[in-house]
This record gives C-alpha cells, structure tokens and sequence, in this order.
C-alpha cells in the first residue's frame, strides 16, 4: 500500500516535470534555429552590402581612367572600345569579368572574341580597366596570354562560346 | 600627396603618402617594388584616358595604378 502510494506520488509528481523539461528543450531548440536563421540574414545583407560597395569601388576607379568619349560610351551602353596599342586594331570592352573583349573588323563589325583578366577575384570595373591599359599599352602580351573566342558569350544566347581553336 | 592604387578584391586599396617626407617615399618605394615583383603591373595616367606603364619608382608621380598580372581566361 506504502509502496503503490509512493509510485502514484512518484509519479504525480515526475510527469509534469518530464512535461515541463521537453517544453524547455522545444522552447530553446526554437530560440536556437531564430537565432539561427537570423543571424545568416544578417550575414547575407552584410554580404549584399560588401558586394556593392567593392563593385561601386571599382566602376568608380574605371570611370576615372577611361576617356570622357569612352566614358560617354560606357555609361549610354556599357561598353567602351580602345585602340590596339601596338596593331591600331580596334576592341570593344563590354562590361563584364569573362570572355568580354570584342575584336572589330575597320567596319566596326565584330572579329571574334578575347578572355584575359587580372589575377584574383577582381570586380568588373577594375578587370575592364586592367583590359583597357594592357591593349593600350601592351597589346601584344596580353592578347599572347588571352584565349579567342568565336562570339562574345553574351552573344551566344546562354551557351558558353567555345574557344576559336576548337571552331571547325 | 601621391597616391598608389592596388586592385583587390576589396575593388581597391588606397595607400597616400607626402612626397616630401623621405621615409614615406622609402615605404611607398618599397610597397612597388614588392608588387611589381609579384606580377603587378603599375600605370600612371598621362592624359585623359591615356596611361604608360612604369617600370621603376617615381616619387613625383601623383597617381600610380597597379593591376594584378593578365591571365588568359
């Protein structure tokens, strides 16, 4: 009798502390997984705003280095174009990071297409400025490490342009 | 004050120094030797739009531009 006594209030009394312990537990995973998420929204905007701020950086490098006519050009339809330092060959340097150098033709028509870039994640602006110094002022070694595209690879719809050596 | 600009992935690093004082020229001469010799590639502006390449320190340039070595992508 003493001992079905002892069990019932064993167990009147460990039941709502069971029940009370897996609420806490629940109430903290919660806490934990808000805690959680927002503190990688806090991240991600953070990152959001490192990202424009360096890419503001660098087009406001680019502006101040380029032409007022290659500036007029860049800012109405995000290319400018540079003259060949060593050939007179003319190239048109689209905004972008990848495969972004067009080569024209004395009709403005386009040739095939250029990738060279300087070493290291670097933003847009300032890999179209290091394009436009090395044509401009070495044109022969940079075009001797570039690779030659076909097409721009905006142009190919999508599609990664394949280099000119492996067009049949 | 003269300038040198080092491309990074930060867009740019800015380092001013006064070309009067001799030991801010030390450091600033040092600082071009250490990234040319790392590849860099060090322009001055010449005119609007217009730049040269140097190869050698020049304390009474205002505006030197390095960009990292061209690569084929």
């Amino acid at each position: 009798m003493m001992n079905s006594d002892t069990a019932l209030a064993t167990g009147m009394f460990a039941l709502p502390m069971i029940a009370m312990a897996l609420f806490l537990f629940v109430w903290c995973l919660m806490g934990l997984i808000a805690f959680y998420l927002s503190s990688r929204a806090r991240h991600g905007k953070s990152r959001g705003a490192f990202e424009l701020e360096r890419n503001a950086r660098g087009l406001m490098l680019l502006k101040n280095w380029l032409s007022p006519a290659q500036l007029r050009s860049y800012e109405k339809h995000e290319y400018f174009e540079v003259v060949g330092g060593d050939s007179g060959v003319i190239y048109r340097i689209h905004h972008g990071k990848q495969a972004n150098v067009e080569q024209l033709d004395g009709l403005g028509a386009s040739v095939c297409a250029w990738c060279f870039v300087p070493e290291g994640d670097l933003v847009p602006g300032d890999v179209m400025l290091a394009q436009k110094i090395g044509l401009e002022t070495n044109e022969r070694a940079a075009l001797a490490v570039a690779v030659k595209y076909l097409t721009l690879r905006s142009q190919s719809r999508g599609t990664h342009a394949r280099p000119l050596s492996l067009v049949s | 004050m003269a300038i040198q600009i080092v491309m990074d992935r930060m867009g740019d690093t800015r380092h001013t120094f006064d070309a009067g004082d001799r030991i801010a020229v030390e450091k600033a001469k040092k600082r071009f030797m250490e990234l040319t010799e790392a590849g860099f590639t060090a322009a001055v502006r010449t005119g609007p739009g217009e730049q040269r390449i140097i190869r050698s320190f020049d304390p009474s340039v205002e505006e030197t531009l390095f960009h990292p070595r061209l690569v084929g992508g």
